[in-house]
């Protein structure tokens, strides 16, 4: 019997903490363990006793990254709830937000974090010196959503200009259009993008995903849709409990989500919206798809950094459309009925990163009675795990140094959001 | 790939820059948003004072066309909680210094590396450093490192008394 253990202290260039274990026994791998340490579970009890109108900015807080998806998943969970229809401008206006958060999130993962990865850096920093027009493009697309997102939310990070029915504010059809230009230089940088991901190189790897995310009947889902996969899921988007389940792993302090039934993983992000919404994708974003060679449905988790080019020109221009169309609403919210008994409500909105769900319960006075937050790091938890044994079963060959590396690519394929105090994620790798 | 960066006019100011890093929910860490807002009020008209709660990234954008920057952030070296670093790291490395802050994207010694490998990097760069004793969630400061804020707004007021590059009173021995 053979042997062997390896431990690294921490995988850079990932958001949050954990660590992975992987257990080799006879050139056999006998367990694969993501262990995440994440703060929704907090989030969740301390949401309870709290106003229902609280929640936009309480959930936004569990990460600067993407507070937009909290935002949009909380506030189109109290509506469903409170049975309320938000529709015209203010329905725009939340696209508009989330494209920001896309603008900022998707270049900083493929320049800054993921990258590195194929060009054989470390990280960003030793990649600026031999590619520097590649890490200022990701600086400056990212600021240009960064831009949006204060723009509509009044600041970057953690917005406040959210609320249930709508928006406390509402830009002025002048705000909007002066921003205009810095939409149209982000489209050209976007388009870069895509050309700059597609020439990267790839592993030859496919997976046989379920993949999960939103469809709607006629926009690249952001907000709106029903729950669908390629197996044949399809749910309107407030059953997501009655077709995933949590289960706490003995060795995380994180629930994985996982399908009812079959306790199988499933897959949500940047390729299972793309596999599932190909044909809703805006005319430039289309084109570049094609041009570049993208399959219509990817199943190569390295080439998830192109879906997220693709992504990008995507949310380029859905905020120009939207702009271009502007009416400033008035007023900027739908005024919420009276809460005068116990209702329940759940929504899925795309993060950047995956599907993420909101359930809530209200009592009458409009207390939170009860909260449930999966967010999509956890959906993709046990894929994650999935993608990693087969990564190291075709990889055993590798030292130890090198099999670290490629583990830590595989994980970085899912822009993994672990949001916590530190950004730490301890990895070994046990060869028994 | 052109130059995709936008002058940005609003940025190019001709004042100093003291920017305060930190997070205000995490006790100590919250050390530089302290220095900074102590210090706004003072420095009026001789300095332009940002509070930063977000990630390395920022202060690239932060202090583009500054030619002169002040950054004050919590550290973990090993010393003494509340002790006071002091660093001009124009080479674009903090040795031995860890910033506190940081949850996602760069610490500051990677957004000071990544700034000098871009061309980013302000002309005179400082670097208050305050060693960190709690990091836990909590809107108070420990007693040592209170003590570190009220002498870092003492030495930067000095440090705006002189010429960057010169000869500061009560700097001390370089830390790195």
């Amino acid at each position: 019997m053979t042997e062997r253990t390896i431990g690294i202290d921490y995988i850079a260039r990932v958001e949050g903490e954990g660590a992975l274990k992987v257990r080799i026994q006879d050139n056999k791998v006998e367990d694969v363990q993501l262990k995440i340490f994440e703060p929704p579970r907090f989030f969740e009890a301390f949401l309870r006793g709290r106003s229902y109108l609280e929640a936009p900015d309480i959930t936004a807080r569990i990460c600067g990254i993407c507070p937009v998806a909290y935002q949009m998943s909380s506030t189109h969970a109290m509506e469903r709830a409170l049975g309320m229809k938000v529709d015209g401008q203010i329905r725009e206006l939340r696209r508009l937000l989330y494209c920001g958060e896309w603008i900022e999130s998707h270049p900083l993962h493929i320049f800054l974090l993921h990258a590195p990865d194929f060009l054989g850096y470390p990280d960003a920093i030793h990649m600026a010196k031999d590619y520097p027009d590649a890490v200022k493009l990701g600086l400056a697309l990212k600021k240009v959503g960064n831009a949006l997102m204060t723009l509509l939310g009044g600041r970057e990070i953690h917005p406040i200009n959210v609320r249930v029915g709508g928006f406390y504010r509402a830009p002025t059809v002048s705000e909007l259009n002066a921003f205009r230009p810095q939409l149209v230089e982000a489209l050209k940088m976007a388009e870069q993008t895509v050309h700059f991901t597609a020439d990267l190189d790839f592993p030859a790897v496919e997976e046989d995903y379920e993949f999960v995310s939103l469809r709607h009947e006629r926009e690249y889902p952001l907000c709106e849709g029903d729950l669908v996969s390629n197996r044949g899921l399809k749910v309107p988007q407030d059953k997501w409990e009655d077709v995933f389940e949590e289960v706490h792993a003995p060795y995380a302090n994180a629930l994985q989500s996982r399908r009812k039934g079959t306790g199988t993983s499933y897959h949500v992000g940047p390729l299972a919206r793309y596999a599932l919404n190909r044909d809703h994708l805006s005319p430039r974003a289309d084109k570049l798809a094609r041009d570049v060679g993208l399959e219509n449905v990817v199943r190569n988790p390295y080439r998830s950094i192109i879906v997220r080019a693709v992504e990008t020109v995507y949310a380029v221009e859905e905020a120009l459309r939207i702009i271009d169309q502007y009416k400033r609403p008035d007023p900027s919210w739908v005024e919420p009925p009276p809460v005068t008994q116990v209702c329940s409500g759940g929504a899925v909105t795309e993060a950047p990163r995956g599907i993420l769900y909101h359930g809530y319960r209200i009592g009458p006075g409009g207390l939170i009675e009860h909260a449930r937050i999966v967010a999509p790091t956890s959906q993709n938890q046990k894929r994650i795990e999935d993608d990693v044994r087969h990564l190291v079963e075709r990889s055993l060959a590798l030292d130890d140094a090198a099999l670290t590396d490629a583990c830590e690519h595989a994980i970085r394929n899912y822009d993994p959001c672990i949001s916590c105090a530190t950004h730490f994620l301890k990895l070994d790798i046990e060869r028994q | 790939m052109s130059e995709p960066i936008p002058p940005n006019p609003a940025r190019a100011s001709p004042l100093p820059l003291v920017i305060g890093l930190g997070n205000d929910q995490r006790s100590d860490d919250r050390s530089g948003l302290e220095v900074a807002r102590a210090l706004r009020p003072l420095l009026a008209g001789k300095a332009r004072v940002e509070e930063c709660e977000s990630e390395g990234i920022a202060l690239l954008e932060l202090w583009r066309g500054a030619d002169r920057v002040i950054v004050v952030d919590a550290v973990r070296s090993g010393a003494a909680p509340g002790t006071v670093h002091r660093l001009e790291p124009g080479d674009g490395f903090l040795p031995g210094l860890r910033t506190a802050t940081s949850t996602h994207g760069l610490s500051l010694a990677e957004a000071v590396a990544l700034a000098k490998g871009l061309g980013f990097l302000p002309r005179h760069l400082v670097v208050y450093g305050i060693e960190a004793g709690d990091v836990g969630m909590g809107v108070t400061l420990t007693p040592p490192v209170a003590h570190g804020v009220r002498e870092v707004i003492d030495r930067i007021l000095v440090e705006f008394e002189t010429e960057p590059g010169a000869d500061v009173p009560g700097r001390g021995p370089p830390d790195a």
